[in-house]
């Protein structure tokens, strides 16, 4: 047994911890900006890939949820993470974290595929894009991983009925009414609820700064 | 001008989910166009969005199916990149006309004030509907300034955003830029402000059929 190590002295979990401190781990803040980075910079298939295998999943069962059939969902998903690797250089991990930056990306597809396939009024334009104001120190890059770990915490806490609203709002694409209908909620009672786990999430965002 | 009136939180969230119809969108986009307070409220609700996207627990894909997606997406990086989008520069740095639509409407309703057919509905108050698309309703309304409206309350959900002109209610003064976005139990009584006419862009949940004050002011003159 070579001695030169120090790993030689730690434990399995302990070598495998500073393994992923030297090389960053997925857990980690920013973690998923960094990679990011790196494929804008350098163009890097790697940490493009590690983006894919995580997201691609995700973005999967997001759209899954939101009605697309397996195929459908499977396509628009290599869409969205196309975009990303296209639009590498557009990202700015001081405006939003990666998760969020796909959830605009495959919200706007599945938006799109929807107005296309029902043949709605073609808005021959993505969705329009708004960038949130750099200069609000909410919205600076430290600031955007504790936020994200964060909300992370505040939603597990909203209440029950809350997380409920919340999730068929974001993964279900229902509309107040759908949700009070399927729910036999009045309507007022839906917004309300979704308002309040709203602010609760969002002061949450705010403490963090 | 900044706008005194907002979206409610809970619009918000559905506009982040992409759960508003495209009616209720394009009016919620054109009040985001002027409300930078809008603008960041909906970045909040988008990131919640991005939290409840890294929270998704997928199963395990099939080996399959994983290594034939892996390849078609190692596939397309080898494509070239498409050329960079260039059309910023032109669309939001150039002086809009003072003859142009709010951008969110343009599909709907055409890119110019000028070219808008208005149609007579009832003394002072002249109406353009957008083609049907969704389901949901989406009108132009032009009311004459000093009208009074009659007391009334929203039948499901209604988005109302000020385009010109101006009308006060017990909420309050509405004018330019300003978005009612009402809960549908409050009841109230626009009154349009003097000198020049209110116009508003309005997106009504559900059909042809109009609802709540508008139905009650039209109905007996038109026969809706």
């Amino acid at each position: 047994m070579r001695s030169d190590s120090n790993r030689g002295n730690l434990s399995p979990f302990e070598a495998a911890r500073s393994m992923s401190i030297a090389e960053a781990s997925p857990g980690d803040p920013g973690y998923w900006s960094g990679q990011m980075q790196a494929v804008a910079r350098r163009r890097d298939q790697t940490c493009f890939m590690r983006i894919y295998d995580h997201f691609a999943p995700r973005v999967r069962l997001y759209l899954r949820g939101l009605g697309a059939r397996e195929a459908v969902a499977e396509e628009l998903a290599q869409e969205a993470l196309l975009r990303l690797w296209q639009r590498a250089d557009s990202y700015d991990a001081a405006r939003s974290s990666l998760a969020t930056w796909l959830f605009r990306i495959a919200r706007n597809l599945h938006i799109d595929r929807l107005r296309r396939e029902n043949q709605w009024i073609a808005v021959d334009m993505e969705p329009l894009e708004f960038e949130a104001e750099t200069d609000n120190p909410a919205f600076s890059s430290a600031e955007s991983f504790a936020a994200h770990a964060d909300l992370n915490e505040r939603i597990e806490r909203l209440s029950a009925t809350q997380a409920r609203l919340i999730r068929m709002s974001y993964f279900e694409a229902k509309s107040h009414q759908q949700i009070a209908d399927e729910l036999g909620m009045p309507l007022g009672t839906v917004k309300s609820s979704i308002r309040r786990a709203f602010l609760r999430l969002q002061s949450g965002v705010q403490e963090a700064t | 001008m900044t706008p005194r009136h907002h979206l409610d939180p809970a619009t918000l969230v559905s506009h982040a989910a992409g759960a508003l119809s495209p009616e209720m969108a394009a009016v919620a986009d054109t009040h985001l166009e002027g409300c930078a307070y809008c603008r960041q409220q909906l970045a909040a609700a988008e990131r919640v969005g991005g939290v409840l996207l890294s929270q998704q627990q997928p199963a395990a894909p099939e080996p399959q199916q994983a290594a034939r997606l892996r390849e078609d997406m190692l596939a397309r990086l080898q494509q070239p990149l498409p050329a960079a989008a260039n059309e910023p520069s032109e669309t939001t740095n150039a002086p809009r006309s003072l003859d142009a639509l709010p951008r969110p409407l343009q599909p709907y309703f055409g890119k110019s004030w000028k070219a808008l057919r208005w149609r007579w509905m009832a003394p002072g108050v002249h109406m353009i509907r957008a083609p049907r698309s969704s389901g949901d309703t989406l009108i132009l309304l032009r009311i004459a300034p000093g009208k009074s409206m009659p007391v009334h309350s929203h039948g499901g959900s209604e988005l109302t955003q000020i385009l010109k002109g101006a009308y006060d209610d017990e909420l309050g003064h509405f004018g330019p830029g300003d978005m009612a976005d009402l809960d549908s139990d409050i009841e109230h009584q626009p009154v349009t402000s003097p000198g020049v006419p209110c116009i508003c862009v309005a997106a009504l949940d559900g059909p042809l059929q109009f609802r709540g004050w508008l139905a009650r002011k039209l109905q007996p003159m038109v026969g809706l």
